[in-house]
């Protein structure tokens, strides 16, 4: 039985083969999809989507691959690489302590991953050097935190913004995690809506051409603008408060800029330029496919509303110090 | 009857000149808002509030104080009218025993205090904009405070998972009115900073109609055989958030809550 179908599947191998590689059927087979646009003309980029193969990708190029592109990493190399971030990843959460084995494990397929680090532009695949500016605010900042040392439990507010089930910001939001990354997009002819899961978050974008709010109203998500540029969905976001920009950025002066290009049927390329010239001395660029996926709808994810996670920190702190005393 | 007739002429006459169903499109950042969709349905997109006392009481109230003198005429309740059909809301003893009980510790037992997700009806009618994004196949409504939102489902109807804050929200059009059901809900909500209250069996029937471009009628249909002895009604209008520039602003008030809900936890409290 299973021979036979191990010879079925080399002869139908063996008669698409010489097709595909046809000229002629490959041109057919490209049109054979057009890019779908919503019944008022936009592209159509609506979906839930879940970029959970893109976890774990870095987003500097490793030193491993010096000299080569980024679409040069394919096939069985970009494959093992995937299959041993995959294992890391896994390992990385088996500790003596840890959450049940089968909550988000079987689900992670980091081995579909698409590429080998994220960062386009420069071609160097590295971020930019900070400038004299970014470097004195990291050397205030690590000033002031050696004048005033504090641990890491002291209070929530020494806990990250994520922790806190406040935001994971921007671009963060689209950066996947082990879990909870499905996310949906939605179109009108006047906006574009995206939810996520993660926290639960909703930037609505204007394609009406207003402008941007004042910079005196600064918020996690920051004020997004979009429009299109023929196939393109072009978001412009700025106002960002400070506590969530991005690397430790300017959140006045960061501007990002995403690109959604539906590119296939159950593909959206995207790309963001991060700048902000009171922190890097040029713009850069990272990328990555989101795929649509219509079995991953987004559910309510209670972040905050269930932080037991975060009251249990706190407390273990507590205990652990009054434990100290105790000891004395 | 003729605004039904003259929006069917228009919507012929552009089909019949390029199929142009969306005029909208053609001319952004005009203020012509169409009146329908592509697929002919009401158009509700846009940022939507509630002007009223139903917030703070559902049912008819007196004005009164603060249980914070501190925060003086700021904290204090406004007086109004309710939007509980017929008046009262019609709770079972025990159950009006316990919304009172709620409403004596509010500042404790309140989930909005504590940036919790508000729950439907609630969120419609707090004191915060709301916008709907009325896409082909999905309604969102996606609501300033604490980042809520919901997705209604205008596909087939599907089961609510698992019990949520926001519930599970599934839509028709029947004729002019948007008509929502929405199950799946979990007991932590509220109706009101009265303390009107549900359990896990709450099942909430919406009808969104427009009542003229820039008005929607807003109704609630409420049933909880666990807490009331038949279903009630609320109603009210919503006003579109009319300036050009009208738009949602984060308000992530976990951070505003925090102090209060884990101040007890500092390392120091005098920090």
């Amino acid at each position: 039985m299973n021979r036979l179908f191990a010879a079925g599947a080399v002869a139908l191998a063996l008669a698409v083969a010489p097709l595909a590689s046809s000229p002629i059927l490959g041109q057919q087979a490209a049109k054979a999809w057009t890019a779908p646009k919503t019944p008022w003309g936009d592209p159509d980029i609506q979906g839930w989507f879940s970029n959970l193969s893109e976890n774990g990708t870095p987003l500097e190029k490793p030193a491993q691959f010096a000299g080569r592109n980024l679409e040069d990493i394919k096939g069985e190399e970009l494959t093992a690489i995937k299959q041993a971030a995959q294992n890391r990843t896994v390992e990385s959460f088996a500790g003596p302590l840890h959450a049940p084995e089968d909550w988000w494990q079987k689900d992670l397929n980091m081995v579909k991953g698409s590429q080998a680090w994220l960062i386009t532009d420069p071609p160097d695949g590295k971020v930019p050097a900070l400038t004299p500016e970014a470097n004195a605010r990291a050397a205030a900042a690590a000033e002031a935190r050696r004048a005033n040392p504090r641990g890491p439990s002291d209070s929530w507010e020494d806990r990250s913004l994520y922790d806190r089930c406040i935001t994971r910001g921007l671009p963060g939001s689209m950066i996947p995690a082990i879990y909870g990354n499905s996310y949906q997009i939605l179109q009108t002819p006047d906006y574009v809506a995206i939810r996520y899961e993660m926290i639960h978050e909703t930037r609505i974008v204007p394609l009406d051409g207003r402008a941007h709010t004042s910079p005196k109203i600064r918020t996690y998500m920051g004020d997004a603008r979009g429009h299109w540029e023929g196939d393109t969905l072009v978001v412009e976001t700025m106002n960002f408060r400070d506590e969530a920009s991005y690397r430790n950025s300017n959140g006045s002066t960061l501007r990002l800029t995403e690109r959604f290009t539906r590119v296939g049927p159950s593909t959206v390329k995207w790309a963001v330029t991060v700048e902000d010239p009171k922190t890097w001395v040029r713009p850069w660029t990272f990328a990555m496919p989101l795929t649509i996926d219509d079995t991953q709808p987004v559910l309510e994810y209670a972040c905050h509303e269930g932080n037991l996670g975060l009251r249990n920190i706190l407390s273990a702190a507590r205990s652990e110090e009054e434990a100290a005393k105790a000891n004395k | 009857m003729n605004t039904r007739f003259s929006v069917v002429l228009a919507l012929v006459a552009s089909i019949l000149l390029g199929g142009i169903a969306f005029p909208a499109s053609a001319q952004r950042g005009a203020p012509v808002r169409p009146a329908r969709t592509s697929d002919g349905h009401p158009n509700l997109s846009g940022i939507w509030q509630a002007i009223n006392t139903a917030h703070w009481d559902l049912e008819d109230h007196s004005p009164s104080p603060s249980q914070l003198y501190q925060t003086g005429a700021v904290g204090a309740t406004p007086g109004g009218q309710g939007v509980v059909e017929g008046g009262e809301i019609p709770y079972k003893p025990d159950a009006l025993a316990r919304k009172k009980l709620n409403f004596a510790s509010r500042l404790s037992l309140d989930p909005e205090v504590k940036c919790y997700m508000p729950g439907i009806p609630r969120a419609t009618y707090m004191p915060f904009p709301f916008q709907i994004v009325q896409a082909p196949n999905m309604i969102l409504m996606a609501y300033e405070f604490a980042s809520s939102d919901r997705v209604i489902n205008m596909g087939k109807p599907v089961e609510a998972a698992v019990d949520t804050w926001m519930g599970t929200a599934n839509g028709r059009w029947e004729g002019e009115a948007l008509v929502v059901d929405n199950t799946g809900f979990n007991d932590q909500t509220w109706f009101d900073r009265a303390g009107n209250f549900h359990s896990d069996q709450l099942h909430v029937i919406e009808r969104f109609t427009l009542t003229d471009q820039d008005h929607l009628l807003y109704e609630a249909t409420i049933e909880d055989p666990q807490i009331f002895t038949r279903p009630w009604k609320i109603s009210m209008p919503l006003y579109r958030h009319v300036e050009k520039n009208a738009q949602l602003t984060d308000f992530k008030c976990v951070e505003y809550a925090e102090e209060l809900l884990y101040g007890h936890l500092r390392k120091d409290p005098s920090k």
